[in-house]
């Protein structure tokens, strides 16, 4: 597994896609929080620290392109071929797929979290705003949107298995963040607000400690909500890529 | 608000990150290139075959392809006959690209070849490949029925079928990497999945595409090097050996035909496998490309590795394969040791020369039988071309040509898959 593993992290580390899409989180995460810092004028708000954290919400965004990626690369390209003739058992090949984007994932949250964070605190401190936060927050905060970066990535690859088709992929899950959990959202009543709580961007943002009050839930039980969501995308992209003929 | 703004700047960057990428890379290359937007065609001689090529390329996509100006069958005719390279203008990019080891004559086709008289089913305890009762079908499409045979360990067995017979569906069936229907395939008497060290057992090239365009040679190579266990020298070994060290560290995108067949070689031969599973390796391949291959895989052959080659062109395999293996509509057609199959497609041995009526009655003293050609030549039914070459050197005759005369393999090829050369 520990060759597999570091094969899975050396095609991660050989294309450009796999930097380009690292360094433009990193570079919006940057451009936006400093701008919003400087600018912002946080009247209206007792946490101007957690406000500008969620700039850094993109980051799990980010995370799933690139564990979408992780998987249909192979099948777009065909590399699934000879990856498969060197491991032919498919579950290990998933599982140091699996690993590879955990920590892909994990490196990516804490390094969005931790410079937004930065950012946030430097910058408000600079204009003399009080943050609203105390430090344990700040850190529990960048843990919490690491892990949740850390298993968008395992998500986006568990959907990028179930679909084997890259723009198909990247479409439902960006299609179903931004536009059907916002839609459903509305649907007043209970059904809305479980939607708000404990859909995706719902408990991303709580795991990050971004999610405005009326959302929030634990940092635990939002974190193992989103593993659940993971597992159960894994494994039933795994199922089918154990199924499926590799004829082309 | 300010979600909303974020949002469609991350769609946006993704969408560029990922598909902008590509074309900006793919727009580039074209500009590095500086190749002629027309594509273009030019004919030259093929020096290994005597060939007449009709060579199309696309200076925007970078494809290149040949194609025998003459039918098919001539084509084959020729190759088999002429053993000595054309005189006629080679092309410009063969001496760029020697050919390692140099090229000899073709071996005469006709007649016993060595010890290879083994049946391909003859399989004992060193089977190598063993295919029983192989059945696939695809929705409602059959793509192989029924389909048994197996390789002995150091044997080669060309695997031959028209285009869509089923010969891919079988190596991908024989790698694990297609679920058969029914019946199946083992390696060394296990299913591809059951063996321990796969990468060491067997190495397949499948399709030369199979790359990232991103990722450069060497990387392909170390990553699948990575997970297989070999140890990174063997890399740089083996870009050696199929020529491509100083292509190794450019992007696989721009890797011609050749060359990516060629690094999809190298990495069938990372883990130095016992058996070879390489099918249509010679597809896109140029002439040069060709002759390399089949010296190439002479030499595999010949360190005693058991490779099954498939191709839908019988003359690419014809110098390399001990046995046949001939498929259509993914059933066997037939089965038998290549010599045995041109023995019994004989047209005789034709000797012509100022003493072949002397020979003539030396080889009928020796009961075999002769007939007078036309042209003042000698035909000789049931002996080999060995055979004649010894009696004409014993006796000190002189002649000025000894070859096959016969029904081309292709002939044979098309008789057997009932198709009639054209596109099938």
């Amino acid at each position: 597994m520990t060759r597999l593993l570091s094969s899975e992290l050396l095609k991660l580390r050989t294309t450009r896609t796999f930097y380009a899409l690292i360094g433009g989180a990193v570079a919006l995460i940057v451009i936006i929080a400093v701008l919003a810092a400087a600018l912002g004028k946080f009247n209206g708000t007792e946490t101007p620290g957690r406000d500008l954290l969620a700039v850094a919400g993109l980051a799990p965004l980010f995370a799933l392109v690139i564990g979408v990626i992780g998987v249909t690369t192979e099948f777009r390209h065909g590399t699934i071929t000879p990856s498969l003739l060197v491991e032919p058992v498919r579950t290990r090949l998933m599982a140091a797929k699996l690993l590879a984007q955990l920590l892909a994932g994990l490196v990516l949250g804490l390094l969005c979290y931790g410079v937004c964070a930065g950012i946030a605190a430097g910058i408000l401190s600079s204009r003399g705003i009080a943050t609203g936060m105390s430090t344990s927050e700040w850190i529990g905060a960048v843990i919490g949107g690491a892990v949740a970066t850390m298993l968008y990535a395992a998500l986006g690859l568990g959907v990028g298995a179930l679909l084997r088709n890259q723009v198909g992929a990247i479409v439902v899950l960006l299609a179903w963040v931004f536009v059907i959990e916002n839609l459903l959202g509305i649907i007043p009543g209970g059904f809305g607000d479980g939607i708000k709580k404990y859909g995706l961007s719902g408990v991303g943002s709580s795991l990050a400690r971004t999610a405005s009050h009326g959302t929030r839930i634990g940092q635990l039980p939002a974190g193992l909500l989103l593993l659940a969501y993971a597992l159960v995308l894994v494994i039933a992209g795994t199922m089918v890529v154990r199924q499926c003929d590799i004829s082309s | 608000m300010l979600l909303v703004v974020v949002a469609v700047v991350v769609v946006v960057g993704i969408v560029i990150a990922l598909f902008g990428w590509d074309r900006y890379r793919g727009s580039r290359q074209a500009a590095v290139g500086g190749s002629a937007a027309q594509p273009t065609e030019e004919v030259f001689v093929d020096p290994d075959t005597g060939r007449r090529m009709r060579v199309w390329y696309d200076g925007d996509t970078g494809r290149r392809e040949y194609r025998p100006e003459q039918p098919a069958d001539a084509a084959l005719g020729a190759e088999i006959l002429a053993a000595g390279p054309a005189t006629d203008q080679a092309d410009r990019e063969h001496k760029a690209h020697p050919v390692r080891g140099g090229h000899q004559p073709a071996a005469p086709f006709v007649g016993p070849v060595g010890p290879r008289v083994a049946p391909p089913t003859g399989g004992g305890g060193d089977t190598a490949i063993k295919v029983t009762g192989l059945t696939k079908h695809f929705g409602g499409t059959v793509a192989v029925e029924g389909l048994s045979f197996s390789v002995a360990a150091g044997r080669v067995v060309g695997f031959l079928g028209p285009n869509g017979a089923g010969k891919t569906t079988t190596m991908r069936a024989l790698l694990g990497l297609v679920r058969p229907t029914a019946g199946g395939a083992t390696i060394e008497g296990r299913h591809y999945a059951e063996l321990e060290h796969p990468a060491q057992t067997v190495g397949a090239l499948l399709d030369g595409d199979d790359l990232h365009p991103g990722r450069s040679g060497r990387n392909h190579l170390r990553v699948l090097a990575r997970a297989a266990g070999v140890a990174p020298a063997r890399i740089d070994e083996l870009l050696e050996l199929v020529e491509l060290t100083g292509a190794a560290d450019r992007r696989a995108g721009g890797y011609s035909m050749g060359m990516r067949q060629r690094l999809g070689l190298a990495a069938a031969l990372l883990g130095d496998p016992r058996v070879l599973v390489l099918d249509e390796p010679a597809n896109g391949l140029d002439p040069q490309g060709i002759r390399w291959l089949r010296d190439f895989l002479r030499s595999l052959a010949g360190e005693g590795r058991a490779i099954l080659v498939s191709s839908h062109v019988l003359a690419e395999i014809a110098q390399t394969a001990d046995d046949v293996v001939v498929i259509n509509h993914g059933r066997s057609v037939l089965q038998a040791p290549l010599a045995e199959l041109m023995a019994q497609r004989n047209g005789g041995m034709r000797v012509a020369g100022p003493d072949v009526a002397r020979l003539a009655e030396l080889l009928r003293a020796d009961g075999a039988q002769v007939e007078r050609a036309g042209d003042g030549a000698i035909v000789v039914a049931d002996r080999t071309g060995e055979q004649i070459g010894r009696m004409i050197a014993a006796n000190g005759i002189v002649v000025s040509e000894l070859a096959a005369r016969g029904e081309s393999l292709e002939d044979v090829f098309f008789e057997l898959t009932g198709s009639e050369g054209g596109p099938s």
